[in-house]
């Protein structure tokens, strides 16, 4: 790891004042458990660290207002997920944050920084000899044609098919979830659903969040469609894993048939990926198995598999089938 | 074989030494005395510049120094205060192993992977490999050599572990242990499923799994939840 | 003699954080290392710039090939040296395989040994590579052709196997493959090298500490007396320990060079890619059945890879010829040469992937004639040794199949595939397979000492590395000589006292144990001796105060049934001394029978196994908790193996991809349901004086193919690669 200098600001002000003094190669810490993690790969080699976690104002979380939920970027995921309210009232947001990673970094990880955790693929993290247009632009992807088991089938490039790993994005993006963030612009507010980009001939490019841009909160409308909600994610391993895939669906059911749909994927696509084909297979219809076997072929319909992925299609699609049947027994529940 | 009745009777006051391998054990006990021996304590903050902490920069142009220190943090460690040099790109894991010979956390991964390194950090377990040390600047850490008194009774999880055969090499097993506690603190030894659950982040190569899911199973009643 | 249910000896320190294991030495001076590894396959050094690296402040020292003049390899250990394998990095500018070190940095911390590490740059001439067993430039050589010594590794032949099975009433041909994997022991491959007047000390968690010791002396041309190797506690070993490893000569060179300890801990990715791992192997298996449903004959063919560098032996078919009482078997094994780091011994290294082949083929088998898993492998048992024509010193394999199923609940089976499926639609498939595993035995002596101030101390060959052998040693102490357990201090591995051979191949038991009861009763009579007339019911403190005698010595060596004593010089120099299982007289094994039921998810068909049963014949059990344990273990490593565990290659880079624990998933907590363990605990009365057999592998047999037999009474497919994930079952 190479050296750098620590800044720790006590205000979010006073953060933002240090990236604008900063300049390029300036980064901001929280968590650390993928930027400093990925410091000690080489992978990372900031000039600069601005640690964050001390800025306590961005800190908390409000699950009870009327309106949207509130969640601090700071707030720690381990927090968010034993939120009482929110495993009744959201339960994909909240098996979203306890099915990932352990309980150890989910007490490190912040739910703000988790938006911006980077590519499993090895490839990536594994440096040289290995070519990776995200790690070094230009230098080619060792994934296409390589061990590409976890690799992307929707959203990629030739350029790149990086999996985007998080859980906690899938599920925010399924419920339009908003990021507020703060520059020396001042604020502005970008739909979840844009913050990440799909590669195309930039994957080093991840996000549309400026350098010295600085996520404060993350605010999720209320929808009458949380209780009826599930993360449901398949792994290699029953925890501690990365999903394989991952399927974040809610419904709303009204008069037997579905009046309110929201399914989004983990695991198989570059960013976090919203199903608007799934979702039409489910409005008006009622939710049987067939319909949901249905709704999860059509979020698949658009994959381009590789060599060793192709098997996520099916997956993926019986994964939805299976988040949709928990999230109508919840959805009917009174 | 022989006959019983001639052999001498048990061996009466039979101690136990430790292994005679010619170095005592480092553990808990010097940390105390290390601490102690290093710097004195500072009462002030570090440097602040128009509101930001500054906290030293990079060492490239010392001349070979003993340690590229780039700053002082304080940490309370298991009950004992000290500000100690840092190197800032040490983790918490290093600092503790190889500046306070705190060497109870294991590094097995490095990389938050395994959970060996598992300390507590103002109370909730976290892997103290992915903790840059000096983001525990002024934080409580508890370590396993602070979860029990040396010479007295041992942590009831500890006993737990040794009880079920809860480990097998024992190199997982400090970092199991802050694990499980912290488990049954946090509310989540509810139930086995819970239990396998919030301690998968902690991989026993030898496969005692098992036995870590009956010790907490035989601890949480003595340590209770929040 | 019985043995008590004793708590294990070390759990209390280890619950502490006490344990010391390698790089939990502190050293005053102590400086840091940190390995450079090579990016290509296969080549030749043609540059090395190190001045950035050196520029690093508080680097120390950056070793490259140029600095090793002198040095030599401390050769294989199974080509009568030392190494996990012959090539020692950094004697030259070629590279064999990816991963290999090509200069070690070592710096005042750890930070700056890892950023100058980081900067070090070759350039290289690179050649293709082959690293895989089908990869073109794959070199194939049959064992029975290769200079590796007979009859120890010519192929296995009994009667006319290829008669037989063209005879048959039935016949199952199948191929199956066994991926890379890798040991993974928690303990990350570390050293701490220490000079002192010349002479060398090694601390180091290994399984073999007098092969690090020779290994040393040979590479830096140095007499063993002036190194010392402290192992006093591996953080597990599990065969990845078993030897010197790639950088541990280097430490030592640039310790002696500063005149400074240095520590090494060599980073997770670099073991994967620069120590040994249980290599790929592809099993063809043949079987044949005569109409009354006997098997008549089996081919085993098998194909694993070694390194150009290194012939690793392969040994699979000496355990398949064993597992049946099958009178026509002919096993054929062939290495297959790939640009990698010699592979190597792994938990059950032959043995598990063996019989997963073997056992998913007499399952295969046993549908094929319509008869139940379990009555058909009862029906087939062994009467004496195939191979060998010997009696089995003891063989429970019945009893373990009898008692597992009965507590399995076997009897409610269904045989057909997929009839037991739950009302949700999961898919439940219940599985058998039998285990087996050599009862080998090493040469040991065991030194014990009493002394007038009650303190007992054992010293003999062995190390603890997890799976308890000072626990059995304490135990038998114990009994012996009717004293608490936890009074009596053992040193293992450690060549300051008795030799250290190889822990390794589940002989620690049988190794250690009879020479430490020779000695216990060797004790006992000493006192006798010592006690003369004198008053009756002294204890041992009393009769030694009485003689005047501060304390009392006594030795005992054992080894293996049928060794010369001139073994003992082997043991001397570091070299492998087991023999077994087939000892002059008879064939000595343990064996296990697994029950596993699997459930499968019906849509995204998740994988799970709730239950196992695991019932095992290892002769006596001396520390029934410890080897629970064992067994609990080895069951774990059985599903990892079988659903989780492939160590994955890139043809085009050589090395493993997935070299992390985050990539490389090993089974965690909430893998793992219920795990039933049952000895049959009957002393086998040939093999030792103690009865016992070995434990540590055994209990890892069986367990894969218990699940892929399980895995096709749910689903109907016969699977034949490991690991079987999600995919093969959607």
């Amino acid at each position: 790891m190479q050296s750098f200098t620590y800044i720790r600001p006590s205000t979010p002000a006073e953060a933002i004042a240090a990236m604008a003094g900063g300049g390029p190669g300036t980064r901001f810490l929280a968590g650390g458990t993928t930027l400093y993690d990925l410091m000690k790969l080489g992978v990372e080699g900031p000039l600069r660290v601005i640690d964050i976690t001390r800025l306590d104002a961005l800190a908390r979380f409000d699950t009870s207002g009327p309106h949207e939920l509130v969640f601090g970027a700071l707030a720690r995921m381990s927090d968010v997920a034993a939120d009482r309210r929110l495993k009744e009232d959201y339960p994909a947001l909240s098996e979203a944050m306890w099915k990932a990673a352990s309980q150890q970094l989910r007490n490190m990880a912040r739910v703000g920084g988790n938006l911006l955790q980077r590519t499993r693929c090895a490839y990536f993290r594994g440096g040289a000899p290995f070519a990776c247009n995200k790690r070094e632009p230009g230098s080619g992807c060792a994934a296409r044609d390589g061990m590409d088991r976890g690799n992307a089938l929707l959203g990629a490039s030739d350029a790149c098919a990086a999996v985007y790993p998080g859980d906690w994005a899938v599920a925010l993006v399924a419920f339009d979830a908003v990021v507020d963030t703060l520059s020396p612009r001042g604020e502005r507010s970008i739909p979840l659903a844009e913050l990440h980009r799909e590669p195309g001939s930039t994957p080093e490019v991840e996000t549309t969040l400026a350098p010295d841009e600085l996520i404060v909160r993350i605010r999720v409308p209320r929808s009458g469609a949380g209780r009826g909600s599930t993360y449901h994610k398949i792994r290699d391993r029953e925890s501690y894993a990365f999903a394989l895939t991952s399927a974040a669906v809610a419904v709303r059911l009204s008069a037997g048939v579905v009046a309110e749909a929201r399914v989004a994927l983990g695991g198989v696509a570059t960013r976090p990926w919203r199903s608007p084909e799934a979702e039409n297979v489910l409005l008006g219809q009622p939710l049987t198995e067939d319909v949901a076997q249905s709704a999860g072929q059509a979020a698949f319909a658009a994959a381009s598999p590789g060599v060793h992925n192709a098997f996520k299609v099916e997956l993926g699609a019986q994964t939805i089938t299976d988040a949709l049947m928990i999230a109508r027994q919840r959805a009917e529940q009174p | 074989m022989q006959d019983k009745t001639s052999r001498p009777s048990p061996l009466r006051g039979a101690q136990s030494k430790q292994e005679t391998a010619g170095e005592p054990n480092t553990g808990g006990g010097l940390l105390a005395a290390h601490l102690l021996t290093r710097r004195q304590f500072t009462a002030g903050s570090i440097a602040v510049a128009s509101g930001l902490s500054a906290l030293g920069s990079a060492c490239t142009g010392c001349d070979t120094p003993a340690r590229s220190a780039d700053t002082s943090v304080r940490l309370h460690v298991n009950g004992t205060r000290a500000e100690v040099d840092i190197d800032l790109r040490s983790s918490l894991l290093d600092v503790l192993r190889e500046q306070l010979q705190l060497t109870g956390a294991k590094k097995g991964c490095d990389h938050g992977q395994c959970g060996a390194c598992t300390v507590h950090l103002d109370g909730r377990r976290v892997a103290s490999c992915l903790t840059p040390a000096v983001q525990a600047d002024g934080r409580e850490i508890t370590t396993i050599e602070g979860l029990s008194p040396e010479g007295g009774p041992l942590h009831p999880m500890q006993q737990a572990f040794i009880d079920q055969d809860a480990l097998q090499c024992g190199y997982c097993t400090p970092g199991q242990i802050m694990a499980a506690v912290a488990c049954v603190r946090e509310g989540n030894a509810g139930s086995a499923e819970q239990i396998r659950e919030y301690m998968s982040g902690n991989l026993c190569r030898c496969g005692a799994y098992a036995g870590i899911l009956a010790a907490i199973q035989q601890a949480a009643p003595e340590i209770g939840g929040t | 003699m019985s043995h008590p249910d004793i708590p294990r000896v070390d759990a209390r320190e280890k619950v502490r954080g006490a344990t010391q294991y390698t790089a939990d030495h502190a050293l005053p001076g102590l400086a840091h290392g940190m390995l450079a590894v090579a990016t290509i396959g296969r080549g030749r050094i043609l540059s090395l710039d190190t001045d950035a690296a050196r520029r690093v402040p508080g680097v120390r020292m950056v070793l490259t090939h140029l600095d090793t003049v002198g040095l030599q390899s401390a050769g294989f250990l199974l080509g009568g040296g030392y190494g996990f394998q012959s090539l020692q990095p950094l004697l030259g500018a070629a590279i064999a395989y990816r991963g290999q070190p090509i200069a070690l940095v070592v710096a005042d911390t750890l930070e700056a040994a890892r950023e100058a590490a980081a900067l070090v740059r070759a350039t290289y001439e690179q050649d293709a590579i082959s690293v895989t067993l089908d990869a073109p430039g794959a070199e194939i050589l049959a064992q029975a052709d290769s200079p590796l010594p007979k009859p120890a590794f010519a192929d296995r032949v009994a009667g006319d196997a290829d008669g037989a099975l063209s005879a048959a009433a039935t016949r199952v041909d199948a191929t199956f493959q066994g991926p890379p994997q890798h040991q993974n022991p928690m303990e990350l491959l570390a050293t701490v090298a220490e000079w002192s007047r010349g002479e060398l000390t090694i601390r180091e968690s290994t399984q073999n500490a007098e092969a690090l010791r020779h290994g040393l002396a040979k590479v830096f041309g140095l007499a063993p007396d002036r190194i010392r190797v402290l192992s006093p506690t591996a953080g597990g070993g599990f065969g990845q320990r078993n030897s010197l490893q790639a950088h541990t000569a280097l430490v030592a060179l640039a310790a002696r060079e500063l005149g400074r300890p240095v520590k090494l801990v060599v980073p997770r990715a670099q073991i994967f890619n620069n120590a040994s791992f249980r290599p790929a192997s592809r099993h063809t298996v043949r079987l044949g059945a005569d109409a009354s449903g006997r098997m008549v004959a089996a081919v085993h063919e098998i194909d694993h890879q070694t390194s150009r560098h290194d012939l690793f032996p392969l040994s699979y078919a000496d355990l398949t010829a064993r597992l049946y009482g099958i009178a026509n078997f002919r096993g054929r094994e062939r290495l297959v040469r790939n640009d990698i780091q010699t592979p190597g011994f792994a938990r059950a290294p032959f043995e598990h992937i063996a019989a997963c082949a073997f056992e998913t083929a007499v399952d295969e088998l046993a549908y094929a004639l319509g008869r139940d898993p379990v009555a058909f492998r009862v029906a087939n048992d062994a009467a004496t040794d195939p191979l060998t024509g010997r009696p089995f010193s003891s063989r429970h394999v019945v009893a373990c199949l009898e008692r597992g199923a009965e507590r399995f609940g076997w009897e409610r089976r269904t045989q057909a595939p997929g009839s037991m499926r739950l009302a949700d639609g999961t898919l439940v498939g219940w599985g058998v397979a039998l285990g087996a595993y050599k009862a080998a035995t090493a040469p040991a002596i065991a030194m014990l000492r009493v002394t007038d101030a009650g303190e007992i101390f054992v010293s003999v060959g062995g190390h603890e590395m997890g799976q308890g052998i000072r626990t059995a040693i304490a135990s038998t102490v114990a009994v012996d000589l009717g004293v608490p357990a936890e009074a009596v201090n053992i040193l293992v591995g450690n060549t300051g006292s008795v030799p250290q051979h190889l822990t390794a191949g589940s002989w620690g038991a049988a190794t250690a144990l009879p020479a430490v009861h020779k000695a216990a009763l060797n004790m006992l009579r000493e006192l006798e001796r010592l006690a003369g007339n004198g008053p009756a019911n002294r204890t041992f403190q009393q009769i030694l105060r009485d003689a005047g005698r501060s304390h009392v010595d006594v030795e005992a060596r054992h080894h293996a049934p049928g060794q010369p004593d001139a073994i003992f010089d082997r043991v001397a120099q570091g070299l492998p001394a087991a023999a077994g299982p087939a000892y002059p007289d008879f064939v000595s094994m343990s064996f296990c029978a697994q029950f596993v039921e699997v459930r499968i998810e019906p849509r995204t068909r998740r994988i799970r196994v709730p239950r196992v049963v695991s019932v095992v014949d290892c002769g006596r059990v001396v520390s029934p908790r410890t080897a629970r344990s064992q067994v609990l273990g080895g069951v774990v490593w059985g599903i990892g193996a079988a659903l989780r565990e492939v160590s994955e290659v890139d043809p085009r880079y050589g090395g493993f991809v997935n070299a992390d624990l985050a990539e490389y998933v090993i089974p965690v907590n909430a893998d793992i349901g219920t795990i039933e363990a049952e000895f049959i605990d009957e002393p086998d009365p040939l093999i030792n004086s103690m009865g016992v057999k070995g434990l540590g592998e055994v209990v890892m047999v069986g367990v894969a193919p218990a699940i892929v037999n399980a895995i096709h009474h749910a689903t109907g497919r016969r699977l034949r690669h490991l690991p079987v994930r999600v995919e093969d079952v959607l």
